[in-house]
């Protein structure tokens, strides 16, 4: 009996894997491949075949990128529009979530509604019109333009993430904590935060990423060089020596490697979540 | 109560302001400016029609039109397959899958600057793996971004890696559909690919459109960034796309109302098309399948 189980669980095995393992490595493969070149001697010719570990092995690249660019200057500015704009993401996209949970029935699917239409909003068709915003409020060429969006929680994605957590905790929870004088703030702070701990982590890693990320509004609303950005940087390394892949190849990891990072750590809250009874059956398959 | 109410609307309100702010009244300006000359420097002048006439006047625009049509005509139904295969492969529990999960969600979380450069390294005829690989396989690859035929493609094929949102959503979609109904069709006899037509695939249609008409938006967005830091809009115009175009004539010639005009029919034309899709798929958007 238990060979026969043993065996079918070994052919279950062999049918479940060969082809999710395609599909991960065709997705993760071609990032091994830029880590793998980032430690390449730069001024080689070129390889006749995939080099997965180069020969020899080179740091040199990830320290000569900080000297061709002002890369600690543009790192600085990343991290200090980072740590501006998630604090207040994690606020205001928390906030709205708060008070759409709060709501009676017919105003929640009028916000969820918004929501999902702010969502299909192309923000580069707002762009120009958000620059000359920006240049009557005299805020060209400093932080604040980069920041901004933070004001709207970033992303409707943020609020809604925040009102499907919100909308899980049973409502006498709210009414308990209520009665005992607690204010709308002190439900969201006791009662509504804590319980939503799994959206924050999202959140949090989420809107660091898209500042992180966010190529053209510096691009467009700053024009100092001390005040770029990293993805900035990225792109003046590239116009400076456009075939020196093994130094751009750094750039890339140096770039990507944070959030690759942070991802993996948290990635476990990403995916929607498995009811009990299937979880029994997965431990058990 | 009406203490609560008052809470309520001042928690809503950074959001409310935000939204105005940024995404609202830009709206309206761009819509108001593209009936205007205008050049962030002299007060606007009045312009009618003159802007939408002059755009299609310009041969350069129907170019930039068919390649963001070419590339949105096929990103956008690719990605969505993708997304759903992927969510289909890896909807289930069991051992390893988080991290089949978390590698193909990978390449959606790395900046657009960097994908770009990335990819930029992997087209490369000389130093890029791809070629490198189709050599090993005896295959003479193209020189991908220089080639005017290629180009475009090459740009498309680098969009269908960046597919998690897609990828949790159909996942999402997948775990909305209570079990009773697979057991209920299995006691019925029905093989898998009848519960896959008669199933899952209504009851996640909507969660579909929905991907659809924000990958519509997203594609737009992405292959903008990609084409601005591979191609340039180049070889020949080959990759010359609607944001291109727009930014070009706003950002470099500062010609607002041109670039304004040119945006609104990008979005009378996306309007078009979702309402056209989801007409077409109301018999499955609306109807009770159960």
């Amino acid at each position: 009996m238990k060979t026969m189980s043993e065996k079918a669980a070994f052919w279950s095995f062999i049918r479940y894997h060969p082809w999710r393992l395609l599909a991960a490595l065709l997705f993760t493969v071609p990032l091994v491949w830029v880590v793998g070149f980032s430690l390449r001697q730069p001024g080689l010719p070129p390889p006749r075949s995939i080099e997965w570990i180069p020969d020899p092995i080179v740091w040199g690249n990830y320290a000569r990128i900080f000297d061709i660019v002002p890369l600690a200057t543009f790192l600085g500015n990343s991290l200090m529009v980072a740590a501006i704009a998630v604090p207040v993401t994690l606020l205001t996209a928390s906030f709205a979530g708060f008070a759409m949970a709060r709501s009676d029935l017919k105003f929640r699917q009028r916000m969820v509604l918004v929501c999902v239409l702010l969502m299909l909003v192309p923000v580069t068709a707002l762009w120009l019109a958000r620059f000359i915003l920006f240049v009557n409020l005299g805020v060209i060429d400093t932080i604040w333009p980069l920041v901004a969006p933070a004001i709207m929680g970033s992303s409707p994605l943020f609020v809604l993430l925040y009102y499907w957590s919100f909308r899980r905790i049973p409502n006498e929870q709210f009414d308990a904590a209520h009665l005992d004088g607690a204010s709308a703030l002190g439900l969201w702070h006791h009662v509504a935060m804590p319980q939503a701990r799994a959206a924050t982590v999202t959140v949090t890693v989420l809107a660091f990423i898209f500042y992180w990320s966010d190529f053209f509004s510096p691009l467009l609303y700053l024009k100092s060089e001390e005040r770029y950005t990293l993805p900035v940087a990225l792109q003046i390394m590239q116009q400076m020596d456009k075939t020196n892949w093994p130094l751009l190849m750094a750039g890339a990891t140096f770039m990507t490697a944070p959030v690759v990072v942070m991802f993996l750590l948290v990635q476990r809250h990403f995916w929607p979540d498995e009811s009990k009874g299937e979880k029994t059956s997965a431990v058990a398959g | 109560m009406g203490q609560s109410a008052t809470m309520r609307w001042l928690l809503l309100a950074p959001f409310a302001i935000g939204t105005l702010f940024l995404i609202v009244l830009p709206a309206l300006m761009t819509f108001a400016l593209a009936f205007f000359e205008y050049d962030a420097l002299s007060p606007p002048a009045w312009r009618g029609l003159a802007n939408f006439s002059e755009a299609f006047h310009d041969p350069v625009f129907y170019t930039a039109a068919w390649n963001s049509l070419i590339f949105v005509g096929f990103a956008v139904p690719l990605r969505i397959l993708g997304a759903m295969a992927l969510a289909l492969l890896l909807e289930r529990r069991r051992q390893g899958t988080s991290a089949y999960r978390a590698a193909v969600f990978l390449p959606t979380v790395v900046p657009d600057v960097a994908y770009a450069l990335i990819w930029l390294w992997i087209f490369n005829p000389l130093y890029g793996p791809l070629n490198l690989m189709l050599a090993a396989f005896g295959i003479k690859g193209a020189a991908w971004l220089v080639n005017p035929d290629t180009a475009l493609g090459a740009l498309i094929f680098m969009s269908l890696f960046q597919i998690g949102e897609g990828f949790v959503l159909t996942l999402a979609a997948l775990r909305q559909i209570p079990t009773d109904y697979y057991e209920a069709a299995r006691i019925d006899g029905a093989t898998p690919e009848r519960c896959f037509w008669h199933i899952t695939l209504p009851l996640i249609a909507p969660w579909l459109f929905l991907l659809f008409a924000r990958d519509v938006v997203i594609t737009l967005q992405s292959s903008f960034t990609a084409a601005y830091l591979m191609t340039g809009g180049g070889p020949y115009y080959a990759t010359f796309l609607m944001p291109i175009m727009i930014y070009e004539e706003a950002f470099d010639r500062f010609r607002f109302g041109l670039a304004s005009a040119m945006m609104l029919t990008v979005f009378a034309a996306v309007a078009v098309t979702l309402y056209a899709v989801q007409k077409m798929m109301r018999h499955w958007l609306h109807e009770d399948h159960v």
